[in-house]
């Protein structure tokens, strides 16, 4: 009796865990199932005939995005998409669209097992190298040419590699950007924004005692306090030649006093209350809301935060501005950590017929329609063009304050095992966990090891 | 009977498939993953073999331990937390109680539900602001006890363990309640006549009834909580500054924010033998006890 009621309990338990392994397997089938859409691309970009007969007379090409959002920016990003097949009823553009965050993961595993689609969308400097050494990617410098006249030539150098172009940027992104409720600060007796970072400090400190949050961060993804902070705050204290001179000619190193007094400003902005308590737990697009309905007075985050705000408080009297000068600081206190941004590379795969339509689509794509669709959408471009009438003011005094002086993106620079280290190091920083001395430390480690490695 | 003394290809023949696929996708990936912990790999450029330097890096590696160390926090929470706690439930529901069924769903349908959404609706629960457990104790008068749970590096594996612990008490549940009802009624009756009711009931006849149960049970517990990424990775990506980093979760992010393909694989072929070694242990305490 005992030992069939057993043998019942064995066999419903190897039902259970069959049920967790199918569980597990589901799970597999699908990370297979992307594998295997990578794979038709990859196939169908080597014997592109076979391709191209199969469709009929049609070009088929896949292209990876991250447009998933409702914004304006990705949303006549799909629609160029639409209008160019229209255009091209040839070509078909087969879309995969992912959200950013996972996009980047997505993009990393697929290249190391060389299943990249036609048509990638990409991000400029530390991240495009290892796709470009690995082979991953074709240099379009014979049609760069079509872009004379309307893309500046100087926003192709984040796009290039070696010398060679590898995309055409259809943005140009500061990532810090200090965005304020002109009127929550004239409540606290500023009329315009401090000029310098200590009175920066003692205005944090009054809109805290207002009950405002002064800044709202949402570093959960890391890379927050990394790509919108450090890079210009640490320029203010560096200079902007620092990173190279960290990386290449070892002149200087991440243990200088100028960096560490950057990673201290952090820290002091933490300590002084000058963040939302829950910082480190949501992500930089849930830190806009706080902004929005009005409970935090200061938002820095790069331009792409502005047109969601702008198209969910219309009404609000935004200013913007840059963080102060500090004293002591080797840097131009008007820089900005800018980037160029929406390049979209072409496979090292595609031959022939397909490359010809994935040029062609470059060449309908990034055209002066859709640059001022990305003003429409409050998105600066790397292009002199007359901004259509509907564009924000706000878009406009950004650009101004972008255009200063330049300064390099932390992770457009550093190679990406540097970038994670400052990334995990920055929160450890902010919940205490780690001294900017310590952290400054153990990112020159990271650096001197790279080199080693080189 | 006579289909076992016939040749034994159709029984090969059955198995085949499933032993090719499982194979194909579970066990050649775990010999490559062995292969790949010995290399310098970037996923882009060639591969350079460095031996069992990946090895030596992850076990100087202070955040490597401090994620198994936290492995450990979610087993325990799992085995002590998860397992006692769907046994009382499931000696409760096993009770005649009025709506037990009703009981039974409500308990199973944290298992149903997506670990995203659990991920999801549980940091919401625990976001220090507009949370409800602070919300809840502003509105009690215990603002003092308000605290920042997935922001406070010392509270956050406490509140990811809770989560956890929540997920999947369902599942031992069911698991327990139909051992339960498994055990024949003459037992109970033998033991009434007996003079063994209640507590006593429950821990000489009713416990010892469903042991195997139990051990199974803490076993799928400790495999599963090894292998715990999923709800981590979304509830507060092993933050904030590794306080809730995991292995799994230290290895996807080695591998690919890194792209430290080789270090990686070589964290997955520890958590292999860590696994192995928990399970063995595990396997070996609650045998000895076996009476």
């Amino acid at each position: 009796m005992k030992r069939s009621g057993t043998r019942k309990w064995l066999a419903m338990l190897m039902a259970a865990m069959l049920l967790a392994l199918t569980a597990c397997g589901g799970g597999g089938k699908n990370n297979g199932g992307a594998n295997g859409a990578g794979e038709n691309g990859g196939q169908a970009g080597n014997s592109s005939g076979n391709a191209a007969s199969g469709g009929g007379s049609k070009v088929e090409l896949t292209l990876w995005n991250i447009w998933t959002d409702p914004s304006a920016e990705h949303q006549s990003s799909l629609k160029q998409v639409e209008t160019f097949m229209e255009e091209h009823p040839d070509i078909v553009i087969k879309q995969q669209n992912i959200p950013h965050d996972q996009y980047k993961v997505k993009v990393k595993a697929q290249a190391a097992g060389r299943e990249l689609p036609d048509l990638i969308q990409v991000w400029p400097g530390a991240e495009l190298a290892p796709l470009v050494e690995g082979g991953l990617l074709q240099p379009i410098d014979d049609i760069v040419s079509h872009w004379d006249g309307l893309v500046i030539s100087e926003y192709l150098k984040d796009y290039s590699v070696d010398g060679k172009v590898y995309a055409i940027p259809a943005q140009v992104v500061p990532t810090h950007v200090i965005y304020y409720d002109k009127d929550q600060l004239a409540e606290v007796g500023y009329e315009t924004f401090p000029a310098t970072y200590e009175e920066f400090k003692a205005m944090i400190l009054k809109l805290k005692e207002k009950g405002l949050i002064p800044i709202t961060l949402g570093n959960k993804g890391q890379w927050v306090l990394q790509s919108c902070y450090i890079s210009t705050i640490g320029d203010r204290l560096t200079g902007s030649d620092f990173l190279n001179a960290v990386l290449y000619t070892g002149e200087r190193k991440f243990t200088d006093p100028e960096f560490i007094r950057a990673l201290e400003i952090i820290k002091e902005l933490v300590d002084i209350g000058a963040f939302n308590e829950d910082f480190n737990s949501i992500d930089n697009d849930q830190q806009r809301e706080y902004f929005i309905n009005g409970e935090a007075a200061m938002m820095i985050d790069g331009s792409w935060g502005l047109g969601p705000v702008l198209d969910a408080a219309p009404d609000k009297n935004i200013g913007v501005a840059v963080f102060p000068a500090v004293e002591g600081g080797l840097g131009d206190p008007s820089a900005v950590s800018v980037v160029s941004g929406m390049g979209i590379a072409i496979n090292a795969n595609l031959t022939g017929e397909k490359l010809e339509a994935a040029k062609t689509f470059l060449k309908g794509f990034y055209t002066e329609e859709y640059f001022k669709e990305m003003l429409k959408a409050s998105i600066l471009v790397p292009a002199e063009i007359e901004a259509p009438a509907e564009v924000s003011p706000v878009l406009m005094e950004v650009k101004e304050l972008a255009s200063k002086k330049v300064a390099p993106v932390y992770d457009a620079t550093l190679p990406p095992e540097v970038t994670d280290v400052i990334n995990a190091g920055l929160q450890e920083l902010s919940i205490g966990l780690v001294t900017p001395e310590e952290l400054a430390k153990r990112l020159q480690d990271a650096v001197d090891k790279q080199k080693q490695a080189a | 009977m006579h289909l076992y003394t016939r040749s034994k290809g159709p029984f090969l023949a059955a198995l085949a498939p499933a032993v090719i696929v499982y194979t194909l996708f579970a066990i050649i990936p775990i010999f490559v993953s062995f292969y790949y912990s010995l290399v310098e790999w970037n996923g882009f450029t060639d591969m350079k073999f460095v031996g069992l330097a990946n090895f030596a890096e992850a076990f100087g590696d202070k955040i490597f331990w401090h994620s198994f160390v936290n492995n450990l926090y979610v087993v325990a929470a799992s085995v002590f937390g998860q397992v006692p706690i769907a046994l009382f439930f499931a000696l409760l529901l096993n009770r005649k109680l009025k709506g037990s069924k009703f009981f039974r769903t409500v308990g199973f349908l944290p298992v149903v539900i997506s670990t995203v959404v659990v991920s999801l609706v549980w940091g919401m629960i625990f976001n220090v602001r507009r949370g409800l457990i602070n919300q809840l104790l502003s509105a009690v008068g215990l603002e003092e006890l308000r605290q920042n749970w997935l922001g406070d590096p010392k509270l956050a594996m406490i509140a990811v363990c809770i989560t956890i612990i929540w997920q999947f008490i369902g599942l031992y549940l069911i698991i327990f309640l139909a051992a339960l009802q498994n055990i024949p009624g003459e037992i109970d009756d033998a033991a009434r006549i007996d003079g063994a009711t209640g507590l006593k009931q429950t821990i000489h006849i009713t416990l010892p009834m469903i042991r195997d149960t139990l051990v199974v049970a803490v076993i799928l517990c400790i495999s599963g909580s090894l292998r715990t990424f999923d709800l981590i990775y979304v509830m507060t990506s092993g933050g904030p500054g590794h306080a809730t980093e995991v292995l799994a979760t230290y290895m996807f992010d080695k591998t690919f924010s890194s792209t430290r393909y080789g270090y990686g694989s070589a964290i997955s072929v520890c958590i292999f033998f860590f696994s192995l070694a928990l399970i063995g242990l595990s396997n070996l305490l609650l045998r000895r006890r076996a009476f």
